[in-house]
């Protein structure tokens, strides 16, 4: 039976890690905010215009040097990409935090917002740019697997394991940041201020922890990822931005942050399991052994099943969503 | 205000305009006359300098106590200088016109047209408000009647922030239509500006006329129940991000019932609206019970359920066969062919066209029934004038009785002739817009004048406080829930039901992301029931305008779903104003310390 071939466990493990990558880079960046007590429901608005800020940037930047010549390959141009889209990211997560946290503003409110602003505005940016409401031009300089960099290991790529590993660079850093982050937040000294914001703001103020700064930094690290997890879909998956790009990424993200417990490890194993369930879906598209929808909505109902404590229980940080005041 | 246009002359379609501005016309594009000249307009400038001189210098100079009065003159000479300058253009106009009339010019193809204010004009007005404003601040007890004000007071002013942030982005990414780039900076300026304000022309258009009024209430229909239903959820103290997952399981409950159900029309229609508001309410219950019972987030939860619930509708009408590991179950449900969709509703469930209602059957002469308006009027007078005595059941009860005998009555009356113009005809405005209407008056009735309301509203401000006086909080937050789906719900007869996406079917398409637009009503509107009714209405017209933006100027109609964005965005930090705005303990303050 097909289920059972190697070549479909193959396609099934490589495909699950290209899904999980984004949603990993969200969810720890989400973690990082969570944790210092801001909720931020904009991450799936970051994605968005982070994925916009890559593809646009890379086909500004390659446009006058393939007028030259159409074969014409630059290293860098696909990293400059990436790095606008952590701007971008960076600037969105900003605005977020200035509200939120300067302006004691509701933060789901101010999340909701700049999700709105994030289905809206891209499309008036490509119609000036390319006379199109809903996708970029497609690039040539995007972010390729690894055996485009290494033609040197083409045999180790062919072979089964190689057809695994053969991932994006960004898929190698996703899952790196794993035990970053959990060395990060639980034995440096910057963690522990982080977390302390997060559960007992009040108490870490009166330890001379600037609540505020911390703050700022959880958030603004989540739009770095956000952004990179943005730039993985336009310019690493696919080679454009399409409207909506995240397609509710964002949330499955913020599923796995509260289904990982807000921790590392957890996380990473959450969002394993919902991009194994998602190239699961893409693979077989379902057939025979459930319909894709309820593959779909899998995510979801795991969530709401933990969230209500069927299956272990999560606790949040104690403050978050509440604004500081001193 | 001197290098913005004061007037246009004469518009061509697609934006290219000729601008009357004082030190100068600029016609880009060469729009071919004739139009107005306007000669006294450098001499307005000046008189314009002139008063905002004196403003200033009189604000540092006079003492604090004549300072209202002088500001209130002022404020009165400037409206005053702005309504002539209006009259003496149109005036102007109209001549030119006339004369081209008196030569027996069609009047179809009048030589001026589409001539309008602009800029210079509104900054006119704007300017006259301001000087009230300022001598109503400058008076004893002047800021705590702003802060008194706030729920107006805040929206208004993140309106005008998001619109200043929506002329940047407009500024930033078009040209000028008809203008090609070499032009010196005088051009360059008052061309932009121009775009700019003609692109808030059109965005506001719709409510100059009757057929884009009747659009933008189509279009707001759906934004008022789902702005209910988030507001409601607000009263109550809990955040209702469900209603895009509420409205699509009210819309497969409605087309259930609609579909399936036989029966006579009576019996049928308000089945299939009433499930409608049972699916939304069963979707926002689940969450509201997992926060009552297990301390879930109901953020999170409505959420999740929101896929759920598009799983749900893509379970139902994406394929007639699924396999569940190789058993195979087949569907009723799916139309034949490509496009996921349902069968049709049958003509009973079917919610009529609002111009039916209104006793019209479609474009052309007709009379214009008395029967809804007869029956409004009757429910009016019932329930405010002889009402007052009876108890609140009572004089609803009666209220809604005399209705229906004004509709009757009002059935039989000869009704007054009327024109109704094809592009009227053609809006599908539909009777879940006066549905819209009784869930706004059951939203105020329900959250004020009741005991569960207050209740609600207990809950909301104070939990604790709540709960020591005896009610009891988790069935309140399930309850809540309830209702606010069952409003999101509802916002589904307006697609299903009552046709509001070109068939009377339950479509793939149905745009339930208005449930997130919901979130920006509610809180535009303050969650008041005449706030959500008037936010909802006010996007009807922004979103109506879009059309025409795209059509005009090529600008996206996106801009408003952005401008929708920053709204909420600059309401959740208090429109950037000072504190006592947004807090009501600060708020509270103020208007003690200035009744002192």
């Amino acid at each position: 039976m097909e289920l059972l071939s190697s070549v479909f466990w193959i396609a099934l493990i490589a495909g699950a890690l290209r899904e999980t990558t984004p949603l990993l880079l969200t969810a720890l960046g989400g973690m990082y905010n969570e944790r210092s007590g801001v909720v931020n429901i904009a991450l799936e608005g970051i994605i968005n215009f982070g994925a916009l800020a890559a593809a646009v940037t890379v086909q500004l930047l390659e446009a006058p040097y393939l007028a030259q010549d159409p074969n014409l390959r630059i290293w860098w141009i696909p990293w400059v990409g990436v790095l606008a889209a952590i701007v971008v990211g960076l600037l969105t997560a900003w605005i977020h935090a200035v509200v939120s946290i300067r302006y004691r503003a509701d933060q789901i409110v101010s999340g909701v917002a700049i999700n709105m602003l994030s289905f809206g505005l891209p499309s008036i940016v490509l119609i000036f740019l390319y006379h199109n409401a809903t996708a970029s031009k497609e690039v040539v300089h995007r972010i390729y697997p690894l055996s485009h960099y290494l033609p040197q290991l083409s045999d180790f790529f062919s072979s089964p394991l190689g057809r695994i590993l053969d991932q994006n660079p960004l898929v190698y850093l996703a899952f790196l940041l794993v035990p970053v982050s959990y060395f990060a937040l639980f034995k440096t000294p910057w963690g522990l201020r982080l977390r302390s914001v997060g559960e007992h703001p009040e108490a870490a103020d009166s330890l001379g922890i600037n609540v505020f700064l911390m703050r700022y930094q959880g958030v603004l690290l989540s739009g770095v990822l956000a952004g990179i997890a943005g730039a993985y879909l336009s310019i690493g998956e696919l080679n454009q931005f399409v409207r909506l790009m995240a397609a509710g990424r964002g949330f499955i993200a913020l599923a796995a942050l509260i289904f990982g417990k807000w921790h590392p490890v957890g996380i990473l194993g959450a969002t394993l399991l919902f991009g194994f369930a998602e190239a699961f879906r893409i693979q077989i598209g379902g057939a025979g052994v459930l319909p894709s929808p309820i593959l779909q909505a899998f995510p979801y109902v795991l969530t709401m099943l933990v969230l209500a404590g069927f299956i272990g229980r999560a606790r949040p940080p104690a403050a978050i969503g509440k604004p500081y005041e001193k | 205000m001197a290098v913005s246009p004061w007037f246009v002359a004469k518009r061509a379609f697609g934006g290219r305009g000729v601008l009357l501005t004082p030190f100068g016309v600029v016609n880009p594009a060469g729009v071919r006359g004739p139009f107005p000249e306007l000669g006294w307009l450098p001499l307005a400038f000046w008189f314009w300098l002139g008063l905002i001189a004196v403003a200033v210098v009189l604000a540092f100079v006079l003492p604090k106590e004549r300072l209202p009065k002088v500001l209130f003159a002022l404020g009165g000479v400037a409206l005053l200088a702005f309504g002539v300058e209006a009259l003496v253009f149109y005036q102007a106009a109209h001549a030119i016109n006339a004369a081209a009339l008196a030569e027996g010019v069609n009047p179809r193809r009048l030589p001026v047209k589409r001539h309008s204010l602009s800029l210079g004009l509104y900054l006119q007005l704007f300017y006259a408000l301001f000087l009230f404003a300022s001598a109503k601040l400058a008076e004893p007890g002047g800021r705590a009647l702003f802060v008194r004000y706030r729920g107006v007071v805040v929206p208004a002013v993140s309106m005008a922030l998001a619109m200043l942030a929506g002329a940047v982005i407009v500024w930033i990414l078009k040209t000028p239509p008809g203008v090609r780039p070499p032009v010196d900076l005088f051009t360059y300026l008052v061309t932009k500006l121009d775009l700019v304000t003609y692109t808030y022309q059109l965005l506001f258009g719709p409510v100059l006329s009757l057929p884009g009024l009747f659009q933008a209430f189509l279009i707001a229909t759906p934004l008022i129940f789902t702005g209910l239903a988030v507001a409601f959820g607000f009263k109550a103290g809990l955040f209702n991000i469900g209603a895009p997952g509420q409205l699509i399981i009210g819309a497969i409950f409605a087309m259930l019932v609609g579909v399936y159900v036989p029966g006579p029309r009576f019996l049928l229609l308000p089945l299939a609206i009433l499930a409608a508001a049972l699916g939304g309410a069963i979707w926002g219950a689940i969450p509201g019970w997992l926060k009552a019972r297990f301390g879930a987030h109901e953020v999170i939860n409505t959420i999740m359920m929101n896929y759920i619930a598009v799983s749900v509708m893509l379970f139902l009408l994406s394929k007639n066969e699924w396999s569940f590991f190789g058993h195979v179950i087949h569907l009723p449900f799916k139309y034949p062919g490509y496009e996921p969709r349902s069968y049709e509703i049958q003509e009973a469930a079917r919610i009529p066209m609002f111009l039916k209602m209104l006793g019209f059957s479609g474009a052309g002469p007709g009379h214009l029934s008395w029967a809804l308006p007869l029956a409004l009027l009757a429910m009016l007078l019932v329930y405010y004038l002889f009402g007052r005595k009876l108890d609140l059941g009572k004089r609803v009860l009666y209220a809604l009785g005399a209705g229906v005998v004004g509709y009757l009555i009002g059935g039989f009356l000869p009704g007054i002739p009327m024109q109704v113009s094809p592009a009227l005809a053609s809006v599908r405005l539909n009777g879940a817009f006066v549905l819209a209407l009784f869930a706004v008056a059951f939203y105020n009735f329900y959250m004020w004048r009741t005991k569960h309301g207050y209740e609600l509203r207990a809950v909301g401000l104070a939990p604790k406080a709540a709960e020591y006086a005896g009610v009891k909080i988790a069935s309140k937050i399930v309850l809540a829930m309830a209702i606010s789906g069952a409003l999101a719900g509802l916002a589904a007869t307006h697609y299903v039901l009552g046709g509001g996406i070109d068939e009377y079917r339950l479509k793939q398409s149905i745009p339930y992301n208005v449930g997130f637009d919901g979130i920006a009503v509610a809180l535009m509107g303050q969650n008041t029931p005449v706030g959500v009714t008037l936010a909802a209405l006010l996007f009807g017209v922004l979103l109506t305008g879009g059309l025409q933006l795209n059509l005009q100027l090529g600008i996206s109609r996106e801009l408003v779903m952005v401008l929708q964005a920053l709204i909420v965005l600059f309401i959740a930090a208090g429109g950037f104003l000072p504190r006592y705005f947004t807090d009501p303990l600060l708020a509270a303050e103020v208007l003690k310390k200035e009744a002192r």
